[in-house]
């Protein structure tokens, strides 16, 4: 079999992988979200418009744009119990997943960290959407999904 | 060679008076707190814990042992799809035969297709939320409908002699009694009479069932759909452990005997060789099947996308019977349409032709007429020359939607272009993927028939592994499949591609040998990370000839076998007499990760001057400047000893030694004699759990590099951090650690020396839209 790949069927993994990384020097939280292209695409395709097209010769700048807003509604973090804006950098594919680059900027200290994490959670029942954090001393894994979409770490 | 020696034996000096001082140091703290003792926790120690022990059955080397035996379960099946009802019906035959030394109370089959009955449990072990929407299908098939019946109906389980057995369900597990016992060495016929609905494998799931076209017409992947025995082994007694939809199987080899009937315009292809080619081709299908097996580099039509596309309109209510006979398979699954495109072409296997076969709606091109087949063929080329001649007669791709599951012989594969005939990189790959991988698993499981319903990584992740090999190899025999690229672009594989999942949380990971349905990250934990780890031994570790036989003697010993993960291991070992039990302890066994650095590198000079050192040595026993042979010490940069002018010393200054080169050598064998005046001792450490080669790359002050690798071994007294002295004749500017990012090191933070700010992933990425 083989898993990981945008099939329909029970045996099909519904898991995003996103990196964020505290950089305390630069005052910035760098975020790198890993989407499967094929499962955003079908859900960029239901929500707005199907014919949205990714990673294909077909891609038009609006197909772009997209992203950004579904992302913009389904990912927010709230640093030190405020919730702050994410600016959205770009985005590259890389096999068959999309890289999608963020930033929150001027994060003088990270006291509690929160984020929910909804991506393609309104179109798979079963997606799973993994956060890696880092900063300095820690890494630390959060299995968000539809039961539990938010996590919040505390720093201190 | 001899002066270095000379100088190795000023520093073993220097080494043994540190360590003098160190034990006195040890001594006082031993006073005041008493360590406690521990176990041999060494990353060294043999697997011995771990392994179960070899036995009659299972032999230390690897190998099945003297009294290995395993289960037979011959198959004749009578089977009849209705594409009006879309259901399945089967009369199956089956005959058993006990090999193993014990009498069998009972047999138990396995239903698979009993997850998807109306009382399936499998939907009770997801956890579930609620959702402020769902789509409005879903929500009346999850709350309002009875929802679909997809579970076997067992009509009878009878005796030979006609009399029916006594047979309890248990979901997806039946136990046939039997009027006695099964001695060791019988054999015990009897048949099963059996009906399901046929599912909707695109909109309900599945790794078998149809897939509608707007015309009509269904394609169908018929797979895991018969009542099969479950095995019985050494290891496991009955292997009855439940299939919740996810996991995969294991299944006892024999031969089959099976008869399909499906509507006289479908075309059908299976396991097994066709006996009837005569009654169900027509007399041009067969000119063309002719041509095929003389075609070796193109594949040959035997159904055109024209006649697949007449044939669509057609909806023949007459029946066609194809009858097929597979020696030694483990399992049976076919596939059926009448809109399916069919070519086939030759593969030489060894001194055997193998028929490269593809099947497909038009749907899938022109992606699949232009690759399907030689992907097939490409892949048995390069899986043959990793383990053993492809034994089969033949291998087949059918294009099914979203699908990608294998079976003997016969595969489900996606990969499928837009309505318009266009198609993404994205969807080429995966489909080129797809169909490696799953044309791949004929070697891992179907033949190395291991126990997938227990340890998915034996078949996924030596697969996975098998499968980069291939990609590169396509990539190197069709270049114009993969332009613009150069080299084909594996997801799965190269080292550093698993730095991500490995560098998790720890809550988060479980170690490869955990039964595949308890992982979190499934397709990391089976596929990738196995497959990395074999590729790491291979190019890292072993070295591709070590390693590439090893593997092929652990797949020739356990062809058409039920090896366990320990018949891998010791094999690789027993083959190759490399000790990998710590690349099995930390990569399988747990969660540890590899992290190796360069943490220090502190300059040492020559010089006839005593060193602290030695005076406080000779102080502290008694020692006069007399007693000692002569000798050459070396002073750190910075030390208290330590004198600018140092800088400035060759080792021509170096009396004692200079007048020992002088006495003892003749000035020919001098002017050959290396003349190093950099000394440096280099301390590496390693923050992860996983021993791994140091590899560095030295680089000079002159611009020129050497690339340094010391066995993994090197960490076996020193499990945190390790030095190494160098003397060399050019100045070290830096050091790398693991320069071509083939250790998957997870933090490169302290790869280097000097220490390098690293741009990271992210920064990069910014600069590059900056522009």
């Amino acid at each position: 079999m083989f898993p990981l790949m945008s099939m329909s069927t029970v045996h099909k993994f519904y898991v995003s992988i996103t990196k964020v990384e505290y950089i305390k020097e630069e005052q910035s939280l760098q975020i790198i979200a890993k989407i499967f292209t094929e499962d955003l695409e079908k859900t960029l395709r239901e929500r707005y418009n199907p014919e949205i097209h990714l990673d294909s010769k077909k891609e038009t700048a609006s197909d772009a744009e997209y992203i950004q807003k579904y992302l913009s509604k389904k990912l927010k973090i709230n640093v030190n119990n405020e919730p702050v804006t994410i600016e959205y950098i770009g985005k590259e594919y890389e096999n068959d997943v999309v890289k999608i680059y963020m930033e929150v900027k001027n994060v003088l200290e990270l006291k509690t960290f929160e984020i929910e994490n909804k991506v393609l959670m309104d179109m798979f029942d079963e997606q799973q959407n993994i956060i890696h954090f880092k900063n300095k001393k820690i890494r630390k894994s959060l299995m968000l999904d539809g039961d539990n979409p938010k996590a919040v770490l505390n720093l201190n | 060679m001899k002066l270095i020696k000379y100088i190795a034996l000023a520093c073993i000096f220097l080494s043994v008076n540190m360590s003098f001082a160190q034990e006195e140091k040890d001594a006082e703290a031993e006073k005041e707190v008493k360590e406690t003792g521990h176990l041999n926790d060494n990353k060294f120690k043999q697997l011995y814990e771990e392994f179960a022990s070899p036995n009659m059955y299972r032999s230390a080397s690897g190998t099945p042992g003297p009294n290995y035996y395993q289960q037979q379960a011959d198959y004749v099946m009578e089977l009849e799809l209705d594409d009006k009802n879309k259901t399945l019906t089967g009369f199956e035959t089956i005959t058993y035969t006990n090999n193993s030394p014990d009498d069998l109370e009972y047999l138990w089959v396995q239903l698979d297709q009993n997850v998807r009955s109306r009382d399936s449990k499998s939907p009770l072990i997801q956890g579930s939320g609620a959702f402020p929407a769902d789509r409005v299908s879903s929500f009346v098939n999850d709350h309002m409908g009875e929802g679909f019946d997809g579970g076997f109906n067992i009509q009878e389980v009878k005796h030979e002699k006609g009399y029916s057995l006594p047979y309890t369900i248990n979901r997806t597990m039946m136990r046939v009694e039997m009027p006695k016992d099964l001695k060791s060495g019988e054999q015990f016929t009897f048949s099963i009479k059996w009906w399901y609905n046929i599912n909707d494998h695109v909109n309900d799931g599945g790794r078998s069932g149809y897939e509608e076209f707007k015309d009509g017409n269904r394609a169908y992947v018929i797979a895991q759909f018969f009542p099969r025995m479950a095995v019985y082994s050494d290891v496991e007694g009955w292997q009855n452990s439940q299939f919740w939809g996810r996991d995969e199987f294991a299944l006892p080899f024999g031969d089959y005997e099976v008869t399909i009937t499906v509507p006289a315009d479908h075309i059908l292809d299976a396991t097994g060789e066709l006996q009837n080619r005569k009654e169900v081709f027509s007399k041009t299908m067969i000119n063309r099947y002719e041509n095929a097996k003389k075609s070796y580099k193109e594949p040959v039509m035997i159904v055109s996308q024209d006649e697949a596309e007449a044939a669509s309109k057609g909806f023949s209510t007459a029946k066609k019977t194809w009858k097929f006979k597979a020696k030694n398979v483990r399992d049976y699954a076919f596939a059926s349409s009448r809109r399916f495109i069919w070519d086939m072409m030759a593969v030489k296997i060894g001194n055997k032709d193998v028929m490269a076969v593809s099947m497909y709606p038009p749907e899938g091109n022109p992606l699949w007429e232009d690759w399907s087949t030689k992907l097939v063929a490409s892949t048995l080329i390069s899986y043959s020359r990793m383990t053993f001649d492809y034994p089969y007669s033949k291998a087949i791709s059918v294009h099914a939607k979203s699908q990608g599951m294998e079976y003997p012989m016969i595969c489900w594969n996606y990969g499928r272009p837009d309505e318009d005939g266009t198609y993404s990189e994205r969807t080429k790959y995966g489909m080129f993927g797809v169909i490696i991988h799953e044309v791949g698993h004929n070697y891992f499981p179907m033949i190395v028939n291991s126990d997938e319903r227990q340890w998915t990584w034996m078949d996924e992740g030596l697969n996975t592994f098998v499968q980069y090999v291939a990609e590169q190899d396509f990539g190197e025999i069709y270049p114009e499949a993969i332009a613009p690229n150069t080299k084909y672009p594996s997801r799965r594989g190269p080292a550093k591609n698993i730095v991500d999942y490995m560098s998790g949380s720890q809550d988060r990971l479980a170690p490869i040998m955990t039964k595949g349905l308890n992982t979190y990250n499934f397709g990391a934990n089976a596929y990738s990370k196995p497959a990395t780890g074999l590729n790491i031994l291979r190019e890292t570790i072993m070295g591709r000839d070590l390693f590439d036989y090893s593997f092929k003697t652990y797949a020739r010993r356990w062809m058409f076998k039920h090896p366990t993960p320990e018949d891998f291991f010791r094999t690789m070992e027993d083959a190759s007499a490399v000790d990998l039990d710590f690349f099995w302890r930390g990569w399988f066994y747990s969660t540890h990760y590899v992290d190796i650095g360069v943490k220090e590198v502190k300059k040492f000079y020559v010089t006839s001057k005593m060193n602290k050192e030695i005076r406080d040595m000779m102080e502290s026993r008694g020692m006069k400047e007399s007693d000692l042979p002569p000798l050459v010490y070396l002073v750190e940069e910075g030390s208290e000893d330590f004198e600018e002018d140092m800088k400035t010393t060759s080792i021509n200054d170096v009396v004692p030694l200079q007048e020992f080169i002088m006495d003892n050598f003749s000035p020919d064998e001098r002017s050959k004699m290396k003349k190093p005046n950099y000394f440096y001792e280099i301390t590496f450490e390693k923050p992860g759990g996983i021993p791994m080669p140091i590899i560095a790359d030295i680089t000079y002050a002159d611009g020129t590099s050497e690339r340094v690798k010391y066995p993994a071994q090197i960490w076996g007294k020193n499990d945190i951090s390790v030095g190494k002295f160098l003397a060399s004749e050019k100045e070290i500017k830096s050091i790398v650690v693991d320069p071509d990012e083939e250790t998957a090191d997870i933090d490169t933070s302290n790869n280097s020396w000097p220490k390098l700010k690293k741009m990271g992933e992210f920064n990069k990425f910014k600069d590059k839209v900056k522009g």
